[in-house]
């Protein structure tokens, strides 16, 4: 699939085909464009613990079963959660900075060297930053990153993808993972029992409200070629529409085959 | 109210009467059209059938899962994992097939799910 209709059909996918098993492959290659997703000082703070439905024992099946989330880890039959290991810079202290040093990914015409790294990077800014209060939000904006490159590599293997929140206290205990780790979402992963559109493209505030030019207040010029191009590349497609019947539809069907509450 | 406390025998108004049902009516015209006072005989008196298992009536119930909160109103957890595994329990006892029990389990649910109070179930069929 072309990346930008990969961007244009993807969707929260919330009825999966419980019974139809997801190849073990297909999740690789989600964590590896997870791997390779863009990261502040290359720290790599993303882990993940997959969980194939089957595997789990019924203790973990039922602790997982919540009365708000019972239904996603029923249907869907691969859960990957996502966690923020907050340990990661004080254990590397700069060393993959340097690593992008000799890859020539950071170079001295931008002012990069080792003796930056080991004498100022990393005391006098990563350091201080994993005490700072702002540590865990910022780099849970690059777990984030990586998490969307996972998504999205789902999609173009014509997986159903979700990202949901689940208990992150249960989480950690069931999946018996490292203190430090902080428990972020999950991506429910399954083929879709829906139809792969689910309605249509999600509702989104208008372009020009989301986005300025030059200073606040400007919105960025939305040029209608350029949409009727990307409406052509398959990113841009039918938005969803209220009270749809054909969607309603759908979900009753679902609803009745899964026997769900109305 | 707990598990272990026995059933009180309730007065019920017509259930149409209590607010909470109203709005579960609203919900369920608005989200998915037709009249479900009629198009479905069987939903009040299963509902009824609960309430009158728990010795609740309909907006007591709602109050068990909802509570007022510096002038928001929330869900207590502690309520809707109550009913959650009341409902399970109250619907195995029902006679019929697996798709029986569904149904009126999934009647109280989706009376919660319409007054405000997120409640998944897995799959029941």
């Amino acid at each position: 699939m072309e990346f930008k209709e990969v961007i244009g059909r993807r969707r929260s996918i919330r009825f999966f085909d419980p019974d139809r098993p997801v190849e073990r492959e297909k999740i690789q290659k989600m964590l590896e464009a997870a791997r390779l997703a863009s990261c502040a000082v290359n720290a790599q703070w993303a882990r993940a613990v997959v969980a194939f439905r089957k595997d789990l024992t019924d203790d973990q099946f039922s602790r997982l079963k919540t009365p708000v989330a019972a239904l996603n880890v029923d249907l869907a039959p691969v859960h990957i959660h996502w966690f923020n290991d907050l340990s990661v810079v004080k254990k590397i202290k700069g060393s993959r900075l340097k690593e992008l040093v000799d890859v020539g990914a950071l170079a001295p015409t931008h002012g990069w060297s080792h003796k930056f790294v080991d004498e100022f990077v990393y005391p006098q800014i990563l350091e201080p930053m994993t005490e700072g209060p702002g540590y865990p939000i910022a780099s849970t904006f690059d777990v984030g990153g990586a998490m969307t490159q996972a998504l999205l590599t789902g999609v173009d293997e014509g997986l159903g993808v979700c990202l949901v929140t689940l208990n992150g206290a249960v989480l950690k205990e069931v999946f018996n993972v490292p203190e430090e780790w902080i428990p972020l979402s999950t991506i429910l992963v399954g083929y879709p029992a829906e139809s792969w559109d689910g309605g249509g493209q999600r509702p989104r505030p208008p372009f020009e409200e989301l986005y300025h030019e030059g200073a606040y207040g400007t919105p960025f010029r939305r040029d209608a070629a350029v949409t009727e191009e990307l409406k052509v590349a398959k990113m841009i497609q039918e938005p969803a529409k209220p009270h749809d019947p054909k969607r309603i539809a759908e979900i009753r069907r679902l609803a009745e085959q899964y026997g769900l509450p109305m | 109210m707990n598990e272990n406390e026995p059933h009180t025998l309730i007065d019920l108004k017509p259930l149409l009467e209590y607010d909470s049902v109203r709005t579960w009516m609203d919900g369920l015209r608005q989200h998915w059209g037709g009249d479900p006072e009629t198009e479905d005989l069987e939903r009040l008196p299963i509902f009824e059938a609960f309430c009158r298992q728990v010795g609740r009536d309909p907006d007591q119930i709602v109050k068990e899962t909802t509570m007022i909160k510096n002038g928001q109103r929330r869900i207590r957890i502690q309520g809707r994992n109550r009913y959650a595994a009341l409902i399970e329990e109250w619907q195995d006892t029902v006679e019929g097939s697996r798709f029986r029990k569904a149904k009126w389990g999934n009647t109280v649910r989706s009376f919660l799910i319409h007054n405000g109070v997120l409640l998944q179930s897995g799959i029941q069929t």
